[in-house]
């Protein structure tokens, strides 16, 4: 984790920076910006209270030191925009509504360094009178062709590395000459060539460092990745063998530090509009209110409460629900659907008693383990810290497992009375340090035993392995996979610093999209708060990996070419239903291919069974195509489904009235008769809604939302009517 | 205490980071036993010596396999439900007061399990009176047909709206209904109960006289195996083997065998085009099968009637100005920021969440399994498999990779995006390779796994580390032995070895109390080492490596802590006793292996004697970096610096060892 911080942004506001230059569309202020506003609202994101930071505008048509100096005679031209201190939204508001090109071209950017010295010393020293532990920070941005006043510069440079450390400055020159990346500014004017000079003297004898504003810009791209202080999740020892009882056990102290962990993108939360206000449309504009810096935000939004209800079924009346008060409640676990109360002081009965502890259970081959195994994130095992035995034993565990190539299997316990975890470990070796990794393993309860079909052969009914089958790959597909395979080789695709030919697309390389992505955005909206502006694209770095890289792909055109065509594979077309499939013929048979419907003499007409309701309505589908016919199975089914909902006490009844209109409506779509149940459902809904249907039968409207048994819209059967607007609208 | 669950207001975290897999568990799933109880299913076999030898009568091993279900399925399954019903007992009981359904006795209602059930199956396996009056077979057998609406109107009323309902049939009778017209009958409610949407599965058992010929009845009634999701791949025979007694294995086992051979993943966690190359997709499915299983969370119980009964809390939104209740499309997403808050619209946010393109697996390259490490790990993997629903040939090709990968031992690098709003994630596709248990049953599925990978965000440092004192190679070669000698059978990790026993102590507790029975006292922990093993295969060699400790610390220990005063001048801990049983060392004996010189493994890459004469040939500079680098590792060196570097270190190495 970061210490504490000032940083102090010097900010060239001359009218030469509002020119454009080079064939660029911004002007050298506003290209300036865009790497300062990242830099800026990257430390406004973090939310930290000890990055302090403060801006100063120099060549600005007005003076102000904010009394910083104790004389305002050679500081002319310098604007103080805010006093060091953490940074708000408002104050990137505030900074958005000053920083322009001013009308003058007079003012002293070594000057305004003097100033942010002051600034800096006055911010970060103790009411003891000594430096405070910060890591200070002068950032200057300039195009070098205002005037410089050179009198001071030792003076300034010798304060500057005073502190300990020294305090850092960063200078980026608009249109700058650098060696380093080879940038020559042509026609440069000769103020500007000698402004250069200085600034880049005066950077180096601070110590400082010197770079082009397009470069400083290119690497914004790159994102920036948080570092964290690894905490360990156990401090213990590493043990084989039974330290209480037996003699020969072998103990190490080690902690657990964590090796991998997903950092997550920053979460949303949930907030309403004031209704007091006006409500959404009208005040709730779609983002941050510009300028007006004393309502802020929060004034339009509400926070969202989450109110509870309990519940319980009324034992004096089934089939209704009672609420209960919280204060009436204890704690409990479901065993099946018993309730099992736990007093508050038996709470602890159903937990395990356990002793922190890291076992070895065993060690398995690295060749035999499954790499799908491991289901978490990992974590290294180190030695205790300045332990030299506990360093010495686990460098000969960690080594003798990697010459023998195997891994440990061991079972943490994390903390007395936490679960155990049964976990694999491998050794780490790398230059700096030794450790072993470690992932959790699953346990028997873990594995679901799911049994799917062999994939390199068929197996019949009979139990014969048939070889040969279109789900098998033949010898040609088998040989173009195999080509492609090996020619879309990453392993080498890449080239490291010395231009050996290394792995392509390493982790490190990698940078989590949608984190970045939504940091990204949030930045943006700070300094835009334009509602009407479209989004950025997401900077191209975090979908390099989303594809293949390009001059690979165009390296295996032929291995791709050969595999496409030994695969043949064909994409299914959009189904093509209709009631000409429905026939009795295709019905599903059962193993024995037994035809039943001519065992019971085909009968034209099916009568809507009330105990056999659901058979009886597919049947009855089935055995017609008569128009008629169908309208009066689901004009039959419609009936029970009402008589059902009617005599139901509670909701008793409202499962089996579910069921039957999922499936009235799954097949009526299906035989695209769509109008049918749309008449049926608008109907219901009235006669739920109105009270019909044998008292207040809201809640059945509910579920039938919920369900979204609706209308059957266009989208779900072509030949419905009903547009998804109004399909939608339907359940409003 | 009510209040420590309710968030805070604002506070509620909203997004799916993570693959979604509630959806998977809300596809529920009622199973119906229906148990023949006939003379012959009463039948216990013959009273033998042999421990092993059947004791269960088939009716009674039926029951055995019924609890021990129902007890499994309330851990990992507490929303499913079950029943029981006996058919062709002299009793006619369905609970209802109803006599339609004849010998028909529903011992076990179809709901979700309570204790109440638990207890009464469990007393009527030990209870041989209560048995002998509940399972006493008519003297007319009930027809099929009877017992086959009665699973029909069971299930319509008990279970209307679940997508998985399955009757589990156990029968010893292979050709119930010998009349014409009852067998059609039959045949007709079995068609109902298909249209329905329920599963018959048959368990059939054969008589010792007898086998059991399926094409003389049942396969009229038995459809093939429609899964609840009709894109889930069907890999369930839909025949069961036919379980019969005096086969080395019991009844019960091979019973819960077939019943756990009929378990299917209920639903698919997400179907995608797999693009394997640019313009080449195919259409696989994702299924999770590893993840944690966790026990129940707790929950409220109200007691203030006469049973503690199960809350059911809801709950809603409400403004904090005016208390007003707000409906869930009215809430905004908004971000903290400076202070303040930043809030898009819901376009924007689609815009914001979905601008890396659709959903897809998507591979970049290949690259050896040997470039997966086990670090890179931040998750489960997933498993995929094949679906012909969207690209026909999708199987051929899938299996085609498959067996390139697990033959090149190469992984596949894809772009990964599970669903709409799911964020990507970079993903290693390894080959997974179908295995099977000594009977042919299947332990891993064919298949490839999807292992989500770290980005370099997600990457932690590792904290400093001393570079004194590391292992030599004489105390290696001790740890070496110790390692050999405990390898776990078959040098692989067993999951089926290890259940969990937290989640097995809970819920033994939890049934116990449940049932207000005594609450066990000792856990039985099957994760714990095993000690006495431990110390006889290896005992020795544990105090040989103490010894050898302690004589290689006196000489690297001190170097260390001189070569590094600053840290020596540190105040030591005060745990800094490592190990116990050194201080103690015992007489010396032999070890009979003579430990292996490391060098001539020959794993990891050139030896010492091979470099010393690459390196008098004057040619070591001609030695890739990678050569370089991975002898350089193998011996604990630093990597790092340019070629140059690593040639006068590996000269350096080389010299201290008088090669």
């Amino acid at each position: 984790m970061a210490g504490k911080e000032a940083t102090v942004y010097i900010l060239d506001l001359g009218t030469s920076m509002g020119q454009k230059r080079h064939g660029r569309e911004k002007s050298d202020l506003d290209w300036a910006m865009e790497y300062v506003w990242d830099k800026i609202t990257t430390t406004v994101a973090t939310g930290r209270k000890t990055a302090l930071m403060s801006v100063i505008g120099v060549r600005t048509d007005d003076s102000d030191l904010a009394g910083i100096m104790d004389v305002d005679e050679g500081y002319e031209n310098i604007n103080v925009f805010s006093p060091l201190k953490q940074w708000l939204l408002p104050d990137i508001r505030r900074l958005q509504g000053v920083v322009k090109p001013s009308a003058t071209n007079n003012g002293d950017v070594m000057s305004a360094v003097a100033v942010a010295v002051q600034q800096i010393d006055a911010a970060t020293t103790g009411t003891t009178g000594k430096p405070l532990k910060f890591d200070r920070r002068i950032i200057i941005v300039t195009d070098g062709r205002g005037s410089l006043d050179t009198g001071d510069m030792d003076a300034i440079t010798s304060k500057i590395k005073d502190y300990d450390p020294p305090v850092e400055v960063v200078l980026l020159g608009v249109d700058f000459n650098d060696a380093d990346s080879g940038y020559k500014e042509e026609d440069k004017d000769t103020t500007k060539v000698e402004n250069e000079t200085i600034l880049k003297e005066f950077v180096e004898n601070c110590n400082g460092n010197f770079g082009t504003l397009a470069e400083a810009i290119e690497q914004l791209g790159i994102p920036r990745i948080k570092e964290t202080r690894p905490t360990p999740s156990y401090r213990g020892t590493l043990t084989l063998g039974d330290t209480e009882k037996s003699q020969a056990t072998i103990t190490i102290d080690v902690e657990r530090y964590p090796c991998t962990m997903v950092a997550k993108p920053p979460t949303a939360s949930s907030f309403v509009a004031r209704t007091d206000l006006g409500g959404l449309g009208e005040t709730q504009s779609s983002n941050t209110i510009v300028g007006d810096e004393d309502v802020p935000m929060d004034g339009q939004l509400s926070a969202v409460r989450n109110q509870r209800v309990y519940q319980v079924d009324n034992p004096d009346d089934p089939g209704e629900k009672m609420n209960v008060e919280p204060d009436d409640l204890e704690r409990g676990f479901e065993y099946g659907r018993t309730a099992v109360h736990i007093s508050e002081s038996d709470a602890n009965v159903v937990k395990l008693e356990t002793a922190a502890s890291l076992q070895l259970v065993g060690f398995i081959q690295a060749e035999k383990f499954e790499r799908f195994l491991p289901m978490s994130r990992t974590n290294f095992i180190v030695p205790q810290k300045t332990n030299a035995e506990a360093q010495l034993a686990l460098s000969s565990l960690i080594h003798a497992l990697f010459e023998a190539e195997c891994y440990a299997v061991a079972r943490l316990v994390v903390k007395q009375d936490k679960a155990p975890l049964m976990i694999v470990m491998v050794p780490h070796i790398t230059p700096s340090y030794e450790a072993l990794v470690e992932a959790e393993l699953p346990f028997e309860e873990d594995v679901r035993r799911y049994k799917f079909p062999p994939l390199d052969k068929k197996l019949t009914v009979s139990g014969k392995i048939i070889t040969e089958h279109k789900d098998l790959p033949n010898a040609e597909l088998t040989q173009a996979m195999s080509d492609y395979v090996d020619a879309m080789n990453l392993s080498e695709y890449d080239k490291d610093d010395e231009g050996e030919p290394t792995e392509y697309a390493k982790i490190e390389d990698t940078y989590s999209p949608l984190l970045h992505r939504v940091n990204q955005i949030i930045r943006w909206r700070a300094t835009h708060s334009d509602p009407t502006l479209p989004l950025p694209d997401p900077p191209q770095i975090l979908t390099r990996f989303s594809e293949p890289p390009s001059d690979l792909i165009q390296q295996t055109e032929q291995q791709l070419a050969a595999l496409k065509k030994a695969a043949d594979v064909k994409k299914v077309p959009p189904k093509t239903k209709g009631r000409g499939k429905r026939s009795r013929a295709d019905r599903d048979k059962p193993l024995s291919g037994l035809d039943i419907d001519a065992l019971l003499g085909n009968p034209k007409r099916i009568k809507i069974d009330a105990n056999n309701l659901v058979p009886s309505f597919k049947q009855a589908l089935a055995a017609t195509d008569d128009l008629e016919a169908i309208q009066e199975a689901a004009d039959a089914m419609a009936a029970q489904i009402r008589t059902l909902v009617r005599n139901s006490v509670g909701d008793s009844a409202y499962g089996r009235a579910l069921e039957a209109l999922r499936v009235m409506r799954d097949e009526l779509t299906e035989l695209e008769e769509p109008e049918i149940w749309n008449v049926f459902v608008r109907e219901f809904k009235s006669e739920l809604i109105g009270g019909k249907l044998g008292g207040d039968r809201r809640e059945m409207w509910w579920k039938v939302r919920g369900s979204k048994y609706g209308l059957i819209d266009r989208k779900r059967c072509f030949a419905s009517d009903v547009t998804e607007e109004e399909a939608a609208q339907f359940y409003k | 205490m009510a209040d420590t669950q309710d968030n805070r207001p604002g506070e509620e975290e909203d997004e799916e980071e993570e693959i979604d897999d509630t959806s998977y568990k809300t596809i529920k799933d009622a199973v119906l036993f229906a148990i023949d109880i006939s003379e012959s299913m009463l039948e216990r076999p013959p009273l033998s010596d042999d421990k092993k030898a059947e004791r269960d009568s088939p009716a009674s091993a039926t029951l055995k396999c019924a609890l021990h279900l129902m007890q499994q399925r309330i851990i990992s399954n507490p929303k499913d439900m079950m029943g029981i019903l006996l058919y062709g007992t002299e009793k006619t009981d369905l609970k209802d007061g109803d006599n339609t359904f004849q010998h028909c006795y529903l011992l076990t209602d179809l709901d979700v399990p309570c204790a109440q059930d638990v207890k009464q199956l469990r007393d009527l396996l030990e209870n041989e009176e209560e048995a002998e009056e509940i399972l006493k077979p008519a003297k007319e057998p009930a027809s099929i047909a009877t017992v086959l609406f009665c699973a029909n109107q069971i299930f319509t009323t008990k279970a209307p709206n679940f997508s998985s309902r399955r009757l589990f049939l156990v029968t010893d009778n292979d050709n119930p209904a010998t009349v014409k017209q009852d067998k059609e009958t039959a045949i007709t409610r079995a068609r109902d109960l298909y249209d329905l949407g329920c599963t018959i599965d048959l368990f059939p058992i054969s008589k010792p006289d007898h086998g059991f010929d399926r094409t003389r009845f049942y396969d009229d009634l038995v459809y093939p195996t429609s899964p609840s999701d009709p894109d889930a791949p069907v890999a369930i025979p839909s025949t069961t083997k036919v379980a019969k007694s005096g086969d080395g294995l019991t009844l019960l086992k091979q019973l819960l065998s077939s019943i756990n051979s009929k378990a299917a993943p209920r639903r698919a966690l997400f179907s995608l085009p797999f693009e394997i190359g640019p313009g080449m997709r195919i259409g696989v499915k994702g299924f999770i099968l590893i993840k944690r299983q966790e026990h129940v969370k707790s929950c409220y119980v109200w007691v203030g009637g006469e049973k503690p009964q199960i809350v059911q809390s809801s709950t809603s939104h409400m403004a904090d100005d005016t208390a007003r209740v707000v409906e869930k499309i009215e809430l905004r997403k908004v971000y903290k920021f400076g202070g303040d808050t930043i809030t898009f619209t819901p376009e924007e946010f689609i815009q914001i969440r979905q601008c890396f393109g659709e959903p897809i697996i998507r591979i970049v390259g290949f690259k050896p399994l040997s470039m997966l490490p086990l670090w890179a790990n931040v998750n489960k993997a997933t498993f995929v498999y094949p679906s012909e629903a969207d690209f026909i040939g999708s199987t051929r090709v899938f299996s085609a990779l498959q067996q390139k990968l697990l033959k090149s031992k190469k992984m596949a690098l894809a772009w990964f995006v599970a669903r709409k709003n799911a964020s990507p994630v970079m993903a290693a596709i390894i080959p997974g390779e179908e295995r099977y248990d000594e009977n042919g049953e299947q332990t891993m599925p064919p298949g490839l796994w999807l292992v989500p990978l770290p980005f370099a965000n997600d990457l932690r440092q590792c904290p400093e580390q001393p570079p004194e004192p590391r292992t030599t190679d004489e105390l290696t070669d001790k740890m070496r032995v110790i390692i050999e000698q405990l390898q776990l059978p078959k040098g692989v990790y067993d999951p089926s070895k290890y259940p969990n026993p937290d989640l097995q102590w809970f819920y033994r507790i939890l049934q116990a109390m449940a049932l207000e029975e005594e609450v066990p006292t000792k856990p039985d922990d099957k994760t714990l080492p095993k000690y006495k093993q431990i110390e006889k295969r290896c005992g020795e060699y544990i105090e040989e490596y103490g010894q050898t400790f302690d004589e290689v610390f006196k000489t690297v220990g001190r170097a260390a802590l001189s070569s590094r005063p600053k840290a020596a001048a540190k105040k030591r801990p005060a745990t800094a006793a490592a190990d116990d049983d050194d201080d103690e060392p015992k007489p010396n004996k032999r070890v009979k292996k003579e430990p292996k010189v490391k060098n001539e493994d020959g794993d990891d890459g050139l030896t010492d004697e091979q470099m010393a004469g690459i390196n008098n040939k004057g040619t070591l500079t001609k030695q890739t970096v990678a050569v370089l680098k991975e002898y350089l590792s193998a011996r604990g060196q630093p990597v790092t610096g340019k070629k140059a570097d690593l040639v006068e270190r590996v000269q350096d190495y080389l010299e201290d060892k008088g090669l």
